[in-house]
């Protein structure tokens, strides 16, 4: 099997190079029983979330929006801050959030791997796709949508199947979807799309990590796949035990999310601020500080 | 058929023409010179029979002092410091994307590459965005004299080519804003003559989306 | 106006011909060249593809200045990333240089120059060429060499580091003035001059990636250091990679002090009480290191043996016992004692200081105390401790100075504050120049120019500042230098379109935490916009107005010709690969730890020129220090010889001659001195101590500290206009805490009313745990009068509603925060000319 990172470009190898940019997302999904068959066959992306190494400083938030274009009001990632306890005995902590990319989990029993997102856009399931491992070269089919799951585990957005309903911004238990401004929504112009983190899926489809991995000074974000055992992020989740369900967000939403948390301290939870029923307000990046 | 040929070259001739004035008014203030050629019989004459009210002030002041508080204007208006009217295409687009609609945005690249795919390029002096109003009517100017030249030789095919690259920058550059931008000009003009160029501007626009049009479909009988 | 038909079309363009047949010189045409088309142009079609291109360059959001890679795409720029071949900041960016993208494309950006056509502060401008610009300051300046007195040009800078520094100081020269502000009292001159008196060079870097212990006092390393980049992140990996132990002292939680094992909270401006009371520990205890008492002086006696020296410390800090720093710090005695334990203990350790720490009056002693806990725990210069910085040293091109003046350099005395104020200036007293000119008896510059450089806004009592600039008798010929409106370009006279970092040619030298220099290299991404032109450029278009000739055609020529005459860069390819790579460092290059301890040759001390002085031991050459003779050089001596510091050969200490800890910007000896004779002649303890601030001892029951702070995301003044940043950080309420705030009768948000002796702001209040009673604390960032739309939330300085951005429409936050400088004195520290902003008392109450 090739191994994810030997087909990394070096980010040394573009310095002074002319490249053409490669073209948006590619396309992507399949059925979804040949998706969940498949996935050795692919990549899982998955970042984990260094919450000992975060040191507040906003480079991924601002990465991001230089990244991605994203338009003032809204966030694809922040870091939300929290302090705690009684003067002298005061902590702060720092949660870097972004969306979970959720593999989609045991909903009545049954494996349906569908994440809450996907299974409320009206678009999904749509046309069957073709995805090509970067690592096996094998194809794998899928099931496209306005929003929907690619086999390597990213939740990605199609702007010209997005109707702008905004059920998926309600139904992200997250709260990590926003209405772009400027984008139209592809299949009713009128309204506006949805939008989201990709992981930079244009990125990491080149062989690069994630815009905000990239500046992070901390070390605090790390991505990669689960599925090469070699992968830091498969040696982190090993080291630290973060399959246990205390290292994701809102475990008992039963979503599987695929952003991990290494949270020695136990303070997850304390330190997540929640969506408020139809708001974003937890998911704006300010210091009032 | 050699006399509407003619006909498409005299269009083609004074859509030029005033392509290059309008490219002179937005470009920078105006001289003293400048304004003394306005007040001129010709244009003044011109203007009046528009309606439009230019050449009471251009011939009752001062021109020099005239030049000084239009510089001042000039500045006020589409420069700054501060928040002013960016005489800028990708500013005053009101669709594509945050990077798309900003100051030197990528609809800033589609101008450039559509002027430089004609083989023109940025005159190295030249300072200002690629996607500022005169640049605009600078490409226009430039082409339908182009366009006249080869109504005038004969190449109704490759007039009647420029003419069709005329219309759809027309359509989709020119037109998607400049409309727009001239009612904030005349909405924000303190002196008569920003705000009388707008309207004129308004005027030959209305006129062109509409003579363009024709011409286009005039043209293909030619070809 | 009518609608146009055929007719009135025709009539229109042949009016329009004739008018443009009549003046061809009307405009400069913007498109060159021929229209071709292929095929007659029948399949027409401006292209889509997009042109990446990867070009190295570095950032300058902030003076880390850390090397980048810029991202460029069909001639914008779209992306920022670190240099990944970076030995300094290995490969990544911070926050501001994130948005540096802001920075070029923003809609407030200045453009053109522009010339004033109101009063001073009207906002009416009207755009002028470069020409007319030039030639006026120009004007300007000629009569003041006809006159002899060049030094009446001034040129004040913020941020010139570098090339940039060389090229203003080049020109400069060769015009004939010396008369050159910088900003660096406001922001640690204190802390420089401090190391300067002691270790001779200035800029402590620690060495994280050895150390075994970290004690912080008055500094937010990971978040707003000076080097933020490549510290923030070895701090982090020493403490959560190595386990490294990290106590940090503050009177905020600071994200620095929410990582550590513990945050101790400290009263305002007793960090070196504290750091004096561990010192007090050491010695008693005797957990001193003796490694370094060689080479420190301590006493009077510079032949005193080492069980001196520790006798002579232990009774300096005697007096300063836990107990005794208890009282005033609020570190309760034992917490001391531990910590002191604790770090003596540790095989190494660095102990950090900043702003916190030294922006007081006496500051500068307290950043000797830091010096000295880490000297007699042996953690100087050493693997994992407090190690003299290490930058790039760069040579570059000069021009002959003085060229129309006889070779003569002059300058206003007005950088090193009032007459006796300050003992030694040596990195400038420039928050005193406003005032100075105001008083005049040191003279008045007759032209100001600035760049990077926002003087209403960056210094104490605002109001007052802003009142000197609008006054033309005092301050006759204004030029700001500027990429954005702020408050004080908004008062000059010429308005002169800065370039942007990404548009620039440089080369770079800030620290490396490595201790192993970094070259490294601007070169621009982009064209400049508008008519925005490099500083350098602009002295290149008055030297030839001047008839002053330069050694460098441009800025680009300037950096051309360093890169390739500086050893190592030049071997490597010199500008070409530079240009190409944007970095390089000596692969066998290895950090200088215990440097001091090296022998110097007896060859170097029988070099013509060299002798010895008694008093402090030092050899140093005469003839290099310009002295006239070898016997007037013995009987001044060294100290009392100006400049000898430049002619420093080495230290004799018990019979031999070392390195030692060289000089760089005062007389002192080799040794690392804690007891300063040049301190002592200015009337200044010798040897570290406590002294109390006045301001404080002086204060009312119902008064507060005021203490100011940085955030992660801004610079003190040139980030606002940068959307991405004031989305996220525009508002800066004071933070109190909820005893405090209690006795005032405030809940959280309440708004509040605070004064000072100097000043009147309303904000309101954030009521939290994070901060200790007594002081009200306010971040200093906001509360623009003028700095875009983004940074001043201003619709305009000028009535209307102009067009915006298409952005703007999703600008959601209305709080722009308020400017605590207006409250706070402009006060040099009596030892070094350091801005006192910590120091400054108020009252707060619901407003």
């Amino acid at each position: 099997m090739k191994r994810i990172d030997k087909l990394r470009i070096s980010r040394r190898q573009m310095l002074g190079a002319t490249a053409t940019a490669a073209a948006g997302a590619a396309a992507a999904a399949a059925p979804l029983s040949e998706a969940r068959a498949a996935t050795a066959a692919a990549p899982r992306w998955s970042m984990v979330m260094d919450m000992r190494r975060c040191i507040g400083c906003s480079a991924c938030t601002v990465a991001c929006k230089a990244e991605n274009n994203v338009s003032l009001g809204r966030f694809r990632t922040v870091v939300q801050r929290k302090m705690t306890g009684t003067f002298p005995n005061v902590k702060k902590i720092n949660l870097p959030i972004i969306c979970n990319h959720c593999e989609g989990s045991a909903k009545d029993g049954a494996d349906d791997g569908v994440p809450p997102c996907v299974s409320v856009c009206p678009e999904y399931p749509g046309e069957r796709l073709t995805y090509v491992s970067p690592t096996t070269g094998k194809k794998i089919r899928y099931r496209g949508g306005a929003t929907y799951r690619r086999p390597d585990g990213l939740i990605l957005i199609d702007v010209a199947k997005c109707i702008g309903c905004g059920k998926c911004l309600d139904g992200c238990p997250y709260g990590v979807r926003s209405f772009d401004p400027f984008v139209q929504a592809g299949a009713k112009p009128e309204e506006q799309t949805a939008d989201k983190c990709t992981f930079c899926v244009h990125l990491i489809d080149n062989g690069q990590d994630p815009a905000c991995v990239t500046t992070c000074q901390g070390k605090a974000r790390i991505f990669g796949d689960l599925n090469d055992p070699d992968s830091p992020v498969s040696k982190l989740v090993r080291e630290h035990n973060l399959s246990s369900p205390g290292n994701v967000l809102l475990p008992e939403k039963g979503t599987a999310p695929q952003v991990y948390y290494i949270d020695p301290e136990g303070v997850l939870k304390t330190a997540y601020r929640e969506r408020e029923k139809g708001k974003l307000d937890h998911y704006m990046e300010y210091l009032d500080a | 058929m050699a006399i509407a040929r003619k006909d498409m070259a005299e269009t083609a001739a004074a859509r030029s023409a005033i392509y290059g004035f309008l490219a002179t008014v937005f470009r920078a203030e105006p001289s003293a010179a400048f304004l003394a050629r306005l007040a001129g019989d010709e244009f003044a004459g011109a203007f009046a029979s528009l309606e439009g009210s230019l050449s009471d002030q251009l011939i009752a002041t001062d021109r020099d002092r005239l030049a000084e508080d239009l510089a001042v204007e000039y500045t006020r208006l589409f420069i700054g410091p501060g928040p002013h009217i960016s005489p800028h295409e990708s500013v005053n687009i009101d669709m594509g994307n945050a990077l798309e609609a900003s100051f030197w945005g990528t609809q800033t690249v589609k101008v450039k590459k559509f002027i430089e795919a004609t083989g023109l390029e940025y005159a190295e002096a030249f300072t200002d965005m690629p996607d500022h109003i005169s640049v605009e009517f600078e490409f226009m100017q430039t082409l339908a004299a182009k366009e006249q030249e080869a109504w005038a030789e004969g190449n109704a095919e490759y007039a009647t080519n420029l003419l069709a690259i005329e219309r759809r920058f027309f359509d989709e550059h020119l037109d998607r804003w400049v409309p727009r931008f001239c009612d904030k000009v005349i909405a924000e003009a303190d002196l008569d003559f920003y705000r009388a160029m707008a309207e004129l501007t308004k005027q030959v626009l209305a006129f062109e989306r509409q003579n363009l049009a024709t011409e286009t479909a005039e043209s293909q009988t030619h070809a | 106006m009518t609608a146009l038909n055929r007719r009135g079309f025709m009539k229109l363009a042949s009016a329009s011909g004739a008018v443009l047949a009549a003046g061809a010189a009307d405009i400069r045409p913007a498109l060159a060249g021929t229209i071709k088309l292929s095929q007659s142009g029948r399949s027409f079609s401006p292209t889509t593809g997009k042109e990446r291109q990867a070009i190295p360059t570095a950032c300058w959001q902030c003076v880390t200045r850390d090397s980048m890679i810029g991202y460029v795409e069909d001639g914008r720029v779209v992306k920022l990333d670190g240099h990944p071949e970076s030995i300094r900041t290995r490969g990544v960016i911070c926050a501001k240089g994130q948005a540096g993208i802001n920075t070029v494309y923003f809609p407030d950006r200045i453009l053109y120059p522009l010339r004033r056509v109101g009063a001073r502060g009207e906002h009416k401008w009207k755009r002028i060429s470069w020409d007319e610009a030039l030639d006026e300051i120009a004007g300007r300046m000629k009569p003041l060499l006809d006159a002899g007195t060049p030094e009446k040009l001034m040129y004040h800078y913020g941020r010139n580091k570098a090339s940039q520094s060389k090229v203003n100081g080049d020109f400069l020269g060769a015009f004939g003035t010396k008369t050159i502000g910088n900003h660096t009292s406001i922001c640690e001159g204190g802390k420089w001059t401090a190391q300067e008196l002691m270790w001779g060079g200035h800029y402590d870097n620690w060495d994280f990636d050895n150390t075994d212990f970290v004690l912080v006092f008055g500094s937010n390393t990971l978040n707003t250091h000076t080097n933020h980049i490549p510290v923030a992140q070895r701090l982090i990996d020493a403490h959560v990679g190595r386990g490294v132990p990290m106590y940090v002292f503050d009177v905020r939680l600071t994200d620095t002090a929410a990582h550590a094992d513990e945050w101790i909270p400290i009263n305002v401006g007793k960090d070196g009480l504290v750091a004096l009371a561990m010192c007090n520990v050491i010695m008693s205890e005797g957990r001193y290191k003796r490694d370094l008492f060689k080479f420190m002086k301590v006493t009077a006696d510079r032949n005193a043996s080492v069980d001196e020296k520790i006798a002579a410390v232990k009774a300096g800090v005697a007096a300063f016992t836990p107990e005794m720093a208890e009282k005033d710090s609020m570190v309760p005695a034992d917490k001391i004692r531990e910590l002191a334990r604790a770090f003596a203990r540790a095989k190494s350790g660095v102990v950090v200081s900043y702003r916190g720490t030294i922006a007081h009056q006496d500051g500068a002693d307290q950043e000797r105390a830091m010096m000295l806990l880490a000297a007699i725990t042996n953690n100087v210069n050493s693997p994992g401790g407090r190690c003299q910085g290490v930058g790039a040293g760069w040579k570059s091109p000069k021009s002959k100075a003085g060229q129309k003046t006889g070779g003569k350099v002059k300058a206003l005395n007005i950088n090193d504050g009032f007459p006796g104020q300050v003992a030694y200036p040596t990195h400038h007293v420039n928050h005193q120049v406003l005032k100075m000119i105001k008083d005049g008896r040191a003279g008045r510059p007759e032209v100001y120019i600035w760049s990077c450089y926002n003087p209403v806004y960056v210094n104490g009592e605002v109001e007052e500042n802003k009142a000197i600039m609008k006054d033309e008798s005092l301050m006759p010929f204004t030029v700001s230098i500027n990429i954005v409106y702020d408050e004080s370009s908004a008062l000059a006279d010429i308005i002169l379109p800065d370039v942007t970092y990404l548009e620039r040619w440089d080369w770079e030298d800030m620290v490396s935490p490595t201790q192993v220099a970094e070259y490294y290299f601007r070169q621009p991404l982009i064209k400049p916009l508008g008519e925005s032109r490099d500083t350098g450029d602009i002295w290149v278009g008055l030297a030839q107005r001047l008839g002053i000739k330069l050694a460098w055609s441009s800025k680009e020529d300037f950096v051309r010709q360093s890169c390739n005459m500086t050893p190592g860069v030049k071997e490597a390819g010199g500008f070409e690969y530079m240009k190409k790579r944007g970095i390089w460092h000596d692969k066998n290059a290895k950090p200088d730890y215990m440097g001091f301890m090296s022998k110097i040759p007896a060859s170097a001390l029988k070099k013509d020129g060299v002798i010895f002085d008694q008093a402090t031991g030092v050899y140093w050459n005469w003839k290099k220090a310009k002295a006239q003779s070898a016997d007037e050089a013995m009987k001044v001596g060294y100290q009392n010889t100006p400049g000898a510091y430049k002619a420093y050969v080495g230290q004799e200490i018990d019979g031999e001659v070392y390195r030692g800890f060289k000089p760089d910007k005062v007389n002192k000896s080799g040794f690392l001195e804690f007891y300063s004779e040049l301190l002592k002649a200015k009337g200044i303890p010798a040897f570290p101590t406590f002294t109390p601030i006045a301001e404080h001892t002086a204060m009312a029951p119902d008064e507060l500290h005021l203490t100011t702070y940085k955030v992660a995301v801004h610079t003190h003044s040139r980030t606002s206009h940068c959307k991405w940043l004031s989305e996220i950080y525009h508002d800066n309420p004071g933070w109190m805490n909820p005893k405090t705030a209690a006795e005032r009768g405030l809940v959280d948000g309440d708004r509040i009313r605070v004064r000072s002796k100097h000043g009147e702001i309303t904000t309101h209040v954030k009521v939290t745990e994070g901060i200790i009673p007594g002081i009200i604390a306010i971040s200093y960032h906001v509360g623009r009068e003028f700095s875009g739309r983004y940074g001043s939330g201003k619709a305009d300085p000028i009535p209307g509603t102009m067009a915006d951005d298409p952005d703007f429409k999703n600008k959601w936050w209305d709080r722009h925060g308020v400017h605590p400088n207006v409250l706070i004195a402009n006060a040099p520290d009596r030892m070094t000319g350091q801005q006192r902003w910590m120091d400054e008392v108020v009252r707060v109450e619901k407003a």
